[in-house]
């Protein structure tokens, strides 16, 4: 990347009130000029877990993601941060397929997990959603007990042990900041729990199927601040186990809880490296623009 | 017009004449248009009251010589019997004139073989009724593109619009004669052959006109109302529980079973509307069941439901106690499907879980 | 190395039930096209021009089996008195639960009752007829016909016209009273205008669905051979005719009776097209 290709960046700070993401029509300004993204050096040292190569995501005609390529990095918190329709919760859904839910989605380019392709014919979709856990924006527990909530991924994996359910439950809320809380309702509705509780316990189903990846979807956005604060600190924790993704809207987040940002606009990946890095001295305009708050 | 008509404005003076006296006339038929939407209201109100108490009334002396034996007694003898004496050896007793002493025996009715016969045929409407429409439902909202679930979801509601006695001509002159001649022979010969369901097996020769057909053109009948009910349950499951089940790695069934179970309760109730519907129809039954008051386990014997009873009697009964005993069966007709009416609305309204924020 | 299925029989029995959704969703339309497409086959046969000219004659006289112009005027006639009764009152009762039921204790029970009347089996409401206006009067007759039939109708239109008002965006009332006008002037001018889509379409359903009603007339207009229009004689309809018809012994009356299942179900099939229509018309669904 050199001084000159930055130049022809038109948007950033030249422009502070510059141009609303269009969620109608993000591929409209994008099509004019390509722009190879940003990546930091330091990631190349890094393991990647998955992989996507120049993945593009069409809602019938209109284009979510543009030619986006980058690594999630083996037990890390990657973050994915942008303006709302930069396509970020996008490319978090299209890792486990859930994008294969709507209607007139269409997807080229390549996304591989652990060197094997996640769109491929033959590839089990569900076998692919069982190592890459899920959580999202709004919490959504199944209207039943707290432990069915939890071992619900073993039940309809056949598991039909109780000792093993109860050991992984236990095992799960624990690592979820939430067994102290709930071991003496465990067969109470996991509705009665409050915001946090339940967003902590979708946290603890995911995880109990044993997940290699965590893919969190604004996980904090409708809770509270002590809430976040606690969600926050079990994703530190987390940490080192599992690889996780987090879409956020927050960079005061993203900044708390990632090792490595991938920051995207319009669809496309502008700038992604280490989140301390990032934030602190970013290489192109249009991020320090964003981070520094001046749009988005 | 008297001063105390004149509205008055917040500081207490009268307000100008000509607004006053405008505004005055607007308020008579503000108030002529708040009576007739109220009275209209009370009308409604009225409908029910006078259902329930025409029909109580009308059955009572039905209700006070039968009492709860009415559920119990299973003969429908809307005549007396005049039944020779005899002495214990057989013997004709004869009065001082020579002829044979009679014994009336009164009329009597029962309804137990018309509750049996519309519990029955219904059982078997919605034993054929809901699979089908479930999966319909769940076909219009998971599998169907939306070109396709549009057209569908239209020609569903159109077999809801259909006239019942349209069904009851196809019953009668297609699916009687079918099932007649290609169906009951065998089936029967099943029942017959195989040991644990020799119950079910009839002695004469099915006729396709009895509780089986009358069972099946119920269940065709049902079919729109509890595909649309439960298609507009499944609907309303939030689209964050179907993804929340499909991200735990569930195949497309266990979701779909998660589906089932969130709207549980509002599927219950699109059933009880099914059941609502099977229970009070009559023309298409009275066509096909065949008619006759008897309890029999077979679903190859004829039967009589509720509703065939009455379309078959009411019009001749005699004002005595036949009558009374046919409005006693209409109050339970009405009293039961009110009851799952009342259920029915309580389920599909307003008692789905929900998901706190 | 693509990612595979760990156990197996989960999946297969998802593709099964998957299936059996699809099948189960033609099999309901096979019925459905079954039965539509027998009721026009053989009614197309027995339909012609006497059908809608001639009166049911009796077997043996010289134009038998004659046709079914009495049950279409009886119907008319039924269908016409008991809209002229229903309707209003239909409609008045939704404006009174849309508009009215603010603070009015009577609406809850209102709207309760409306809908669980919508669910009353017709034969009980005939049989209502029959001890309200059969007897009193003296002998089977017309009104009491049609007053069953307003019977069915009034919950019906009264639900749908309260769905249709409630559809009416709160702005336009706050316009129309902000400008002066009074509850009753905005209801009529603004209220109801706004939503006269919705409000046909309720009326139509309502009429197409007593149109096709047997029962409740079986012990009310009883139903006569003749062309008659005076409702204090038993009163002729269309689906009584067929009834009798189609349970009768003859060959010919049988023809008779699918030419009319015929008839009436093309009307209700305009009535249910005309109403789709209507309500795709005003985006309503």
């Amino acid at each position: 990347m050199t001084p000159a290709v930055m130049k022809t960046i038109p948007t950033a700070a030249g422009a502070p009130a510059a141009p609303p993401p269009d969620f109608d029509a993000p591929d409209r300004q994008g099509q004019e000029e390509k722009k190879p993204p940003y990546i930091h050096p330091e990631l190349a040292s890094e393991q990647s877990l998955l992989t996507v190569e120049n993945f593009n995501l069409f809602y019938g005609q209109s284009q979510a993601l543009h030619a986006v390529s980058l690594n999630i990095s083996a037990g890390k918190v990657t973050a994915l941060i942008g303006p709302s329709g930069c396509g970020k919760s996008t490319l978090l859904r299209s890792m486990n397929r859930l994008n294969d839910l709507i209607d007139g989605v269409r997807v080229t380019g390549n996304m591989t997990f652990k060197g094997q392709p996640i769109y491929d014919r033959h590839t089990d979709v569900i076998e692919l959603r069982k190592r890459l856990g899920m959580v999202f924006q709004k919490s959504n527990p199944f209207p039943m007990s707290i432990f069915e909530n939890v071992v619900y991924a073993l039940r309809i994996a056949g598991e039909r042990k109780r000792r093993k359910l109860e050991e992984v439950a236990e095992k799960s809320l624990r690592s979820a900041a939430l067994w102290d809380e709930v071991k003496d309702r465990l067969h109470t509705s996991a509705l009665r729990l409050s915001g946090g509780q339940q967003q902590r316990l979708c946290i603890a189903r995911a995880i109990a199927a044993d997940p290699e990846v965590l893919l969190m979807d604004e996980p904090c956005s409708a809770l509270d601040p002590i809430a976040t604060a606690k969600v926050e600190e079990l994703i530190h924790e987390l940490r080192g186990n599992y690889t996780v993704v987090i879409v956020t809207h927050n960079m005061q987040q993203a900044a708390r809880v990632s090792d490595y940002t991938a920051f995207m606009y319009l669809g496309r990946l502008i700038e992604y490296g280490p989140t301390n890095t990032l934030f602190v001295t970013p290489h192109l305009k249009e991020t320090e623009a964003y981070i520094t708050g001046r749009f988005g | 017009m008297t001063t105390t008509d004149i509205p008055v404005n917040l500081t207490g003076n009268p307000l100008p004449a000509p607004a006053a006296r405008r505004r005055s006339r607007g308020q008579w038929v503000d108030r002529i248009v708040h009576r007739l939407a109220a009275g209209s209201g009370v009308i409604v109100l009225l409908m029910m009251a006078a259902l329930v108490s025409v029909l109580f009334y009308a059955a009572a002396p039905s209700i006070k010589t039968f009492g709860l034996k009415f559920f119990t007694e299973t003969s429908w003898r809307p005549n007396a019997l005049e039944k020779i004496k005899r002495t214990p050896e057989g013997k004709i007793i004869r009065d001082a004139d020579g002829e044979a002493v009679v014994d009336t025996i009164p009329p009597v009715f029962g309804a137990l073989p018309v509750i049996y016969g519309t519990a029955v045929s219904s059982a078997i409407a919605l034993l054929f009724a809901v699979p089908m429409s479930l999966g319909t439902a769940m076909f219009l909202i998971r599998i169907a593109p939306a070109k396709l679930a549009g057209p569908v979801s239209f020609l569903v509601e159109f077999l809801a619009a259909i006239p019942s006695i349209a069904f009851g001509l196809w019953g009668l002159f297609v699916l009687a004669p079918f099932l007649q001649s290609h169906v009951e022979p065998s089936l029967n010969a099943g029942f017959g052959a195989i040991p644990g369901l020799r119950w079910l097996h009839y002695d004469g020769m099915p006729t396709g006109r009895d509780m089986l057909a009358g069972g099946l053109v119920l269940g065709i009948m049902v079919l729109p109302i509890i595909t649309a009910v439960s298609r507009d349950v499944l609907r309303a499951v939030p689209q964050t529980q179907i993804e929340g089940t499909l991200a735990l790695g569930a195949t497309w069934w266990q979701s779909c079973r998660e589906m089932l179970r969130y709207s549980r309760s509002g599927l219950f109730g699109a059933v009880m509307l099914g059941l609502a519907r099977a229970a009070g129809e009559t023309m298409a039954v009275t066509m096909v069941i065949g008619n006759v008051n008897q309890v029999v386990a077979s679903p190859l014997a004829p039967a009589q439901t509720m509703a065939s009873l009455l379309a078959n009697q009411f019009a001749e009964a005699d004002g005595g106690l036949h009558r009374s005993a046919l409005l006693q069966v209409a109050l339970i007709l009405l009293l039961m499907s009110l009851a799952f009416n009342v259920v029915a609305r309580a389920l599909v309204v307003g008692k789905q879980p929900t998901v706190t924020q | 190395m693509p990612i595979v299925a760990q156990n197996p029989m989960a999946r297969v029995y998802s593709r099964f039930m998957y299936a059996l959704c699809i099948a189960f969703a033609l099999l309901i339309i096979g019925v459905l096209v079954l039965i539509i497409g027998y009721l026009v086959s053989i009614g197309w046969r027995s339909v012609s021009v006497s059908f809608f000219t001639e009166n049911p004659q009796p077997y043996g006289s010289g134009r038998y089996p004659g046709g079914m112009l009495n049950g279409l005027v009886g119907t008319s006639v039924l269908l016409a008195v008991s809209g002229v009764v229903g309707i209003p009152i239909g409609i008045l009762a939704g404006v009174y639960l849309s508009e009215y039921s603010a603070n009015s204790k009577l609406a809850a029970p209102v709207r309760f009752v409306s809908d669980v009347l919508a669910g009353v089996p017709s034969i009980v409401v005939g049989i209502l007829g029959y001890e309200l206006l059969v007897v009193p009067l003296g002998g089977y007759n017309g009104w009491a016909g049609a007053l069953a039939l307003a019977f069915i109708m009034i919950p019906i239109v009264t639900r749908t016209t309260e769905e249709m008002l409630r559809l009416v965006p709160k702005s336009y009332r706050e316009a129309s009273v902000a400008l002066g006008a009074t509850k009753a002037r905005t209801i009529l001018r603004v209220v109801i205008p706004a939503a006269t889509g919705g409000l046909v379409t309720g009326i139509m359903l309502a009429l197409a669905r007593v149109a096709g009603e047997t029962a409740p007339l079986l012990f009310t207009a009883l139903g006569t051979r003749l062309l008659t229009v005076n409702p204090n004689q038993p009163f002729p309809s269309l689906t009584k005719q067929i009834y009798n018809y189609a349970t009768g012994p003859y060959k010919e009356q049988k023809e008779l009776a699918w030419a009319g299942i015929l008839v009436l179900i093309s009307l209700i099939l305009v009535l249910n097209v005309a109403i789709r229509l209507l309500s795709q018309r005003r985006g309503a669904r």
